[in-house]
Formats: structure tokens, sequence, C-alpha cells
């Protein structure tokens, strides 16, 4: 569904991604693993675009988008839960949840995906006319997940969903990661620090580290390497 | 006696406050979405002031037919102006955006200079006025406050109700949040920069209607000094905030011109000026944020 190949990017005057190689297999859950800094997030950024890529390809579907504007890659279905959230504080959670319909086919299917949303995260349709500025941190991450999926999106690009979240709710959110490829088909790239809950999850694992992939494998390989775990996982 | 005025000037104040609040919308919006302030501001609302003046000499058109055909005129602007400068800017450094719509200004009003000359003019538009016994308001002020409150009503409604409206105001609250959704985020900001510039030079219509005299190339300089005012007051990036900002603007400006004639020897309209800075500093520095911050 997605290839990477050879991709890289930076800020400025600075390189993060040295030519990473990468890919997601439709209907799968890919994990990204990698320390602090490894330059995931600048991974997924370029991914859709708005980190600009200065080499390399980026394959969606087989369609060559490496050089696509961000909201032409949400048109073709590809969208990402971000790291830092990018909720729109000030609007009610339905109008973040509306937002993430904008997309003309998304909105034919608004009230579909809306009722699929309140059923995964049934908090969210009782809050529904609260200000998501004002949720706890764990919702504020369901409505995250719930923009996306309003998106109406056939691949999402997870970043850290689970981060700063208490245990149990760590448990639901990989639950609820799960559902989503095996209950509505997503193809998943899952960001995550938490190594062990997502080497549970996923199909297959890439490990990243300073800006180019290191390891690959499924996930009983990498628990089976203790090369890997120590050099860059901290297991 | 003295209460008689004060309340009068202060409903010529809510009146023409009205019309400050929506001359400062636009710039609230372009620094809202885009973080730019328009310094070229005034000029801007002169643009509008000429667009009246010459529809209602060359053609002898009321000024309300005005605002549509200056709303074309600002927004046409915007987009040529983003297209061929903002929009390389808005990556360098803020001194970048400043230097760039402050020579917007500088071009509007040596284009304007060179169209009209610099004389200083104005036009009568002879319409009934109502004494409502503690003042006198003219037609044309109250159809100009009409006019103001009817836009801010309209940009309000299309921000909140519109999926293009909730689009821009997405941007305005997470750039990077719009984009995952969807939204071009680029365009997004050559729309709202044209819309800011076109609601400006409209607010430059509705002005004249309020004081159709006072026209020249160079008379926007207050105009930008009281926006700046107003859209603090409102809390900045808020475009209905900067309305009310300008209502109390009004107010404030009316009832201490007022007062301030009260006492011998001093100059009102200078100490009312100097009052209204002095309210901008102490609000900047009490509440940067702005006193209104309207949702
Ligand atoms: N917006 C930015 N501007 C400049 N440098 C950045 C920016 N975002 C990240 N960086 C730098 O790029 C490098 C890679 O950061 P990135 O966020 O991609 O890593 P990461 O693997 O996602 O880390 P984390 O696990 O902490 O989220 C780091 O050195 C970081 O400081
Ligand atoms: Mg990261």
């Amino acid at each position: 569904m997605l290839k990477v190949e050879k991709l890289e990017s930076g800020y400025g005057s600075m390189q993060v991604l040295w030519g990473p190689d990468l890919e997601v297999k439709a209907g799968s859950i890919t994990s990204l693993l990698g320390p602090n800094g490894a330059g995931k997030s600048t991974l997924l950024w370029t991914i859709l675009g708005t980190v600009t890529p200065t080499n390399g390809k980026v394959y969606f579907e087989g369609q060559d988008v490496t050089d696509l504007p961000a909201h032409k890659k949400v048109n073709l279905g590809l969208t990402m839960v971000p790291e830092g959230k990018n909720l729109f504080k000030e609007m009610t959670v339905f109008d973040n949840l509306s937002m993430g319909a904008y997309r003309k086919e998304a909105q034919e299917v608004k009230q579909e995906n809306l009722e699929l949303v309140y059923s995964m995260f049934p908090i969210l349709a009782e809050r529904k006319d609260q200000l998501a500025g004002s949720l706890s941190g764990g919702q504020q991450q369901m409505v995250t997940i719930g923009r996306a999926l309003m998106t109406k999106p056939k691949f999402i690009m997870m970043d850290e969903p689970s981060q700063g979240l208490a245990p149990k709710l760590i448990m639901e959110i990989f639950q609820t990661i799960v559902k989503m490829k095996e209950e509505i088909g997503l193809t998943i790239l899952l960001v995550e620090q938490n190594a062990a809950a997502s080497l549970g999850a996923a199909d297959y694992v890439y490990v990243m580290h300073e800006g180019s992939i290191k390891a690959e494998g499924t996930p009983d390989e990498i628990k089976g390497s203790d090369e890997i775990k120590e050099a860059y996982l901290g297991m | 006696m003295i209460f008689e005025q004060l309340s009068g000037n202060l409903i010529q104040g809510l009146v023409l406050g009205a019309v400050y609040g929506m001359a400062t919308m636009g710039l609230s919006l372009i620094f809202g979405v885009l973080k730019v302030v328009n310094v070229g501001h005034g000029a801007c609302i002169m643009v509008g002031a000429y667009t009246a003046l010459f529809m209602f000499k060359q053609f002898g058109l009321s000024p309300l037919f005005a605002v549509p055909v200056a709303m074309i005129i600002g927004m046409t602007l915007g987009l040529i102006f983003y297209y061929s400068a903002i929009r390389r800017l808005l990556k360098g450094p803020e001194l970048a955006t400043l230097l760039a719509t402050f020579s917007f200004g500088v071009i509007l009003e040596e284009t304007i200079k060179q169209l009209f000359t610099s004389e200083v003019v104005g036009y009568n538009w002879d319409l009934p006025k109502f004494d409502i016994g503690i003042t006198v308001l003219s037609l044309s002020k109250i159809l100009a406050a009409v006019g103001s409150i009817l836009v801010a009503l309209l940009l309000y409604l299309w921000f909140n109700k519109t999926r293009a409206g909730m689009a821009m105001r997405s941007v305005v609250e997470d750039d990077d949040g719009a984009r995952v959704c969807g939204v071009n985020v680029d365009w997004e900001y050559a729309l709202s920069f044209s819309l800011g510039i076109g609601l400006t030079v409209t607010s430059g219509v509705l002005l004249t209607m309020f004081i159709p005299v006072g026209i020249n190339p160079y008379m926007g300089g207050p105009y930008t000094l009281k926006a700046f005012v107003i859209a603090v007051l409102g809390g900045l990036a808020s475009p209905y905030g900067a309305f009310f900002g300008g209502v109390v603007f009004g107010l404030v400006e009316n009832g201490s011109y007022t007062l301030f004639a009260m006492i011998p020897g001093v100059e009102p309209f200078a100490m009312t000026r100097f009052f209204s800075f002095v309210m901008l500093l102490v609000i900047l520095l009490i509440r940067p944020t702005g006193i209104l911050k309207a949702k």
C-alpha cells in the first residue's frame, strides 16, 4: 500500500532522514520503533508532504506521490494521527470530527463515520459539545483518532498514540488500533516508543535509528534478537 | 446638560464604533491565519474611500453600490499581493512581511496619488438627518453602522456555519491539524489574505459614509494606529473580537473626547488620541492577549 524508497529530508540545513526504505502491506499494522530523535515523526511528516523530501520516493497504492501536497494525499485516503495531536482546541469535539469529514468523499459518509467513531469512543458522543481543549489527554487522543477516521482513510499513520497515557488507557488504544485493522480493514503505520505493546500488535516491524532503518522483521524475529533489542530498543 | 452631551456623544461613538470594528476585522483575520501584521492597513481603507468617492462623483452612484465593488477590488489586490510577495516571505523572519505590507501601503498611496492627485477631497451624500433629542444622526451614518454590523454578522455565520469558513477557522487553530483533514492550507492562506484586504477596503467605503470629508492618499495613517489598538482590545487573532473591540473603542474615543473638552485649556482632540494609546499600553501590559477574547 505504501512504499518509501531512500527518502531524505530535514529542517533547513539539518538533514534528518538518511534514505530509509520501508514498505507497508495493505491490511497490516506495521510498526516503526526507535529511540528519541531517530526521525520517526519526520519520516511521517515527509510522507504526508508537510516536510519537503529532498531525495527519494514515496509510492501510495503504486502511484508516485512524492511531490503531492498533503491535502491531495488525504484525498487519496492517506491521513495521520500526529504526535502533538494538532487538535482544534477552541472548537467542539463535534466540529473537530466534522473537520475530519472535510473532503468531499468523506462528507458523503459523514453520518456513518460519526456513528462508527461514537461507537468506538462513547465518551466522545457524551462530550460532543465540549471544546476539545477542555478534554483530558486520553479523550483528546480519541478525538485525534476519531478525526482521522472521519477522513474516510485507507491508510493511517499514527505517531505515538499512547504517549502520556495511563497504562489502562494505553491498552485500550492498542485494542482500538487492532480493531481498526480487523473490523474496518485499515492499513496502519504505527510509530511507537512503547516497544513491548507495539510488538504485540504489529504484523511487521522496522527499527529506525539516526534517520535510517537499522533492522526489520516480524515481531517474533525482533523479539528473538537480543542484539537489536539492546542496541535500539532499550529492552 | 453634560449627561445629555455625553450620552449623545456615546451614541455617536457606538455607531462609529461599529464601523471601526468592521474596519479592523480584516486586520485580525490576516493576523489570525497568517501571523502577518498588515502595516498597510490604513492605505487599504484609503483605497475604499477613493472607490466610494470615485463612484459617487463620476457616476453619481450611492456609496452603497461601492461596497461590493470595493470588496472585489480589495480581494483582487489581496490575491495579487499574496502571490507576488507574501507567500514567498511567510517562512522568513517576521520583519520581512512587515516591510512587505508597509511597501504595499506605500504603493497603494502613491498609485492613488498619481491617479487622483494628493488634494484633500470629499463628497456630499445628501441624506436626511434625524434629531433624536440628545444628538443628530444622519441616515448615512446609520447605514454605515448597519452595513458594518451586517458584514460582521455574515462573516460570523460564514466562519461558524459553512464548510469553507470552518476550514479557515481550523487553519487559524492548527495548520497541521487542518492539513491532516485534507484542507489545502496554502489556498486558505491566499484566501484569508484576499478576504482580509477585501474587508478592509470595503470598510473604507463605510468609513466615508460616516466621515465623507478629508479623503486624501495619506489619510490611512491614523486608521492603522486605531486598528492596532482595536485589534489588541479584541484579542488580535479574532475577527469578531475585533468587531467588539471597535465598538468599545468608539465609545471610549467619543466619551473621553466629551470629558476632555470639559477641562479648560485642554485640546480634546489631541488628548483623545493620547488617551487611546495609553489604553493600548495598559492593555498590553495587563492582558497582552486582549480583553475581549471572543470565541
Ligand atoms: N520542526 C522541527 N524543526 C527543526 N528540527 C526538528 C523539527 N522537528 C524535529 N526536529 C529535529 O529532527 C530530529 C528528528 O526528530 P523527530 O521528531 O523526527 O524524531 P522522533 O523519532 O519522532 O523522536 P521522538 O521519539 O522524540 O518523537 C531531532 O534532532 C529533532 O530535534
Ligand atoms: Mg516523534
